[in-house]
């Protein structure tokens, strides 16, 4: 079973990028993950039809963080938001690793 | 200073982000964007700002093929305001945890009860027996409903899902396949709200204004759209957003919660009014403010990215704008807003702020002697790149032009303050005992713990 990672920004479109950055690094390492990027106003469908596994707010609507721990904080998989600076550069590898930690700290 | 400012906007970004109705009314548009996108092709492909193009395309098909085009744009356009209204019922019922797809069923419907239902004819007796039809008009379902649309969705589901919520249901036996006993327990919460736009639409029959659609028309959309149509507004909406921006929060997203509604209107009544080939009435639709304001996104950044890669010697800088420039054509600036970074940057703000508000201006200055036309409305994605987009939404080969112009007065704008920086960064680079690279193991997450 290949873990789910899914980002979520306001239209997912500036997450795509690092989305993509991010299933690059974990195919060079073959790590049986998927990268995804939708918009937060999916988060609800996604999580209801597609299970992620981890669910990556984009810093810049980190303002909805609240809200959505509130909402999906009971549905089991770890929310957090991406550092502004490893979002800026693009950075896939130190996200997925982020992913990846916050997967393995939930699990425990 | 950032601190007060940030302790301010980031509970009102929290806020707006949280009501659950402007929440609803954001996804509902989302729901109807892609319909307006594709139709608005269709339009364009049947109006393609070219001479000849119509005589071209008339003498293989003949006289009137443009409205092989118009039948897949007329029905999404004339149909917005109810679009709108389903797309935003929907959108509301999830949020409110309900039966979604029931929620937009009663917007629909409570939207419709309002709505008249039989088609008058100048000259023609309604008569029994006669030759006036039942049918709705399109006149209240495009841009003239989408005002009443969200009013009518956002009351009808509310009242449908508090009258369930309440347990107001009737309780099947056990036994009863799961399926007949749902659409049993939305049976009384659809009546109580069916039976409240009942007395709406009855009460309203002895008002002058006689249907509901014209109240909302005359009394709210009307000045509303108008306060929008406004220099003013739009420079209001642009300081707002890029505020918003500058605190790492996604300024457009949080704002057009409030102005999204209102420059819809603007937008859909130009797409009409192309459509029907009559002057188009209004200059701040969305086509002008995604396409001669900003430039590779909020604060107008692609200048910015250009000046970076032509004229900056720091390392940071020229990688970032390498790795930002694409995505910036396309209007995406995330790298720039986080790597450079804009957020909470004493430097950049200060063009940032202004280069979209010089753009606002000077286009509209533009607009009104007539060196552009105004935009026809038709919905490109605001990921159109720049040149394109400025001929695509206005037609004139001069507003491609006009953005590019623009565009190099903000990349001179943008030059003083990056210099500033880049010489920061320069000194910081040189003294910097070359650091090592945190090397980035996997080998401590085993997948066979996951």
């Amino acid at each position: 079973m290949k873990k789910k990672i899914y980002l979520f920004c306001s239209q997912g479109m500036s997450t795509s990028m690092l989305a993509r950055k991010m299933q690059e690094v974990a195919d060079a390492n073959n790590m049986p993950v998927i990268v995804e990027a939708h918009a937060h106003g999916t988060l609800d469908e996604k999580i209801k039809t597609e299970h992620p596994d981890v669910i990556l707010l984009g810093p810049q609507v980190k303002y909805l963080y609240n809200e959505t721990v509130e909402q999906f904080g009971d549905y089991g998989a770890p929310i957090e938001v991406i550092s502004s600076e490893d979002y800026g550069v693009m950075d896939g590898a130190k996200v997925l690793k982020m992913a990846l930690v916050a997967l393995k700290n939930n699990k425990k | 200073m950032f601190d007060k400012l940030e302790k301010v906007l980031m509970p009102m970004a929290d806020k707006l982000g949280k009501n659950k109705v402007l929440l609803a009314i954001r996804d509902g548009f989302l729901i109807t964007t892609p319909l307006i996108i594709v139709a608005s092709l269709f339009l364009l492909f049947a109006n393609f700002p070219i001479t000849g193009w119509s005589e071209f395309w008339a003498g293989m098909f003949g006289e009137g093929w443009e409205s092989w085009f118009t039948n897949v744009s007329r029905p999404v356009f004339e149909m917005v305001g109810f679009l709108s209204c389903f797309g935003t019922a929907y959108a509301y019922g999830r949020q409110l945890e309900g039966d979604a797809i029931q929620s937009a069923g009663i917007g629909m419907i409570a939207f419709l009860i309002l709505t008249p239902t039989r088609i008058f004819f100048d000259g023609v007796p309604a008569v029994e027996g006669g030759d006036v039809a039942g049918g709705l008009s399109f006149l209240y379902l495009g841009s003239q409903g989408i005002f009443l649309g969200l009013f009518v969705s956002i009351i009808a589901v509310w009242l449908f899902n508090w009258v369930y919520r309440r347990g107001w249901t009737i309780k099947m036996p056990d036994g009863v396949p799961p399926a007949v006993s749902q659409s049993f327990e939305a049976l009384i919460p659809s009546a109580v709200v069916m039976l409240l736009f009942f007395f709406i639409r009855i009460g309203f029959e002895f008002t002058p204004y006689e249907t509901v659609h014209n109240f909302i028309y005359s009394v709210l959309q009307t000045p509303l759209k108008g306060a929008g149509n406004t220099l003013t507004a739009q420079l209001i909406y642009g300081v707002a957003t890029t505020v918003f921006w500058f605190f790492g929060i996604n300024g457009p997203a949080v704002a057009n919660s409030v102005f999204g509604p209102i420059t819809k209107v603007l937008t859909m009544e130009n797409l009409e009014a192309f459509q029907n080939g009559t002057d188009l009435p209004n200059i701040f639709t969305d086509p002008f403010s995604n396409f001669f304001t900003n430039w590779g996104g909020g604060g107008s950044t692609l200048s910015l990215v250009i000046v970076m890669i032509l004229f900056c010697n720091s390392k940071r800088i020229k990688q970032l704008g390498k790795l930002a420039l694409v995505p910036g054509i396309f209007g995406i600036n995330e790298p720039i807003i986080f790597g450079l970074p804009i957020v909470l940057n004493p430097i950049i703000i200060i063009p940032f702020i202004l280069v979209p508000q010089v753009n606002l201006i000077l286009s509209t200055i533009a607009t009104n002697l007539g060196w552009i036309p105004y935009t026809t409305g038709v919905a490109l994605p605001w990921t159109t790149p720049i040149g394109f987009s400025g001929y695509l939404s206005t037609g004139s080969l001069f507003a491609a032009v006009w953005q590019i112009g623009l565009l190099i007065l903000g990349c001179a704008m943008y030059y003083p303050f990056i210099k500033i920086l880049d010489k920061k960064y320069l000194e910081e680079e040189a003294s910097a005992v070359a650091v090592e690279e945190e090397e980035i193991s996997f080998d401590d997450i085993s997948f066979d713990d996951l």
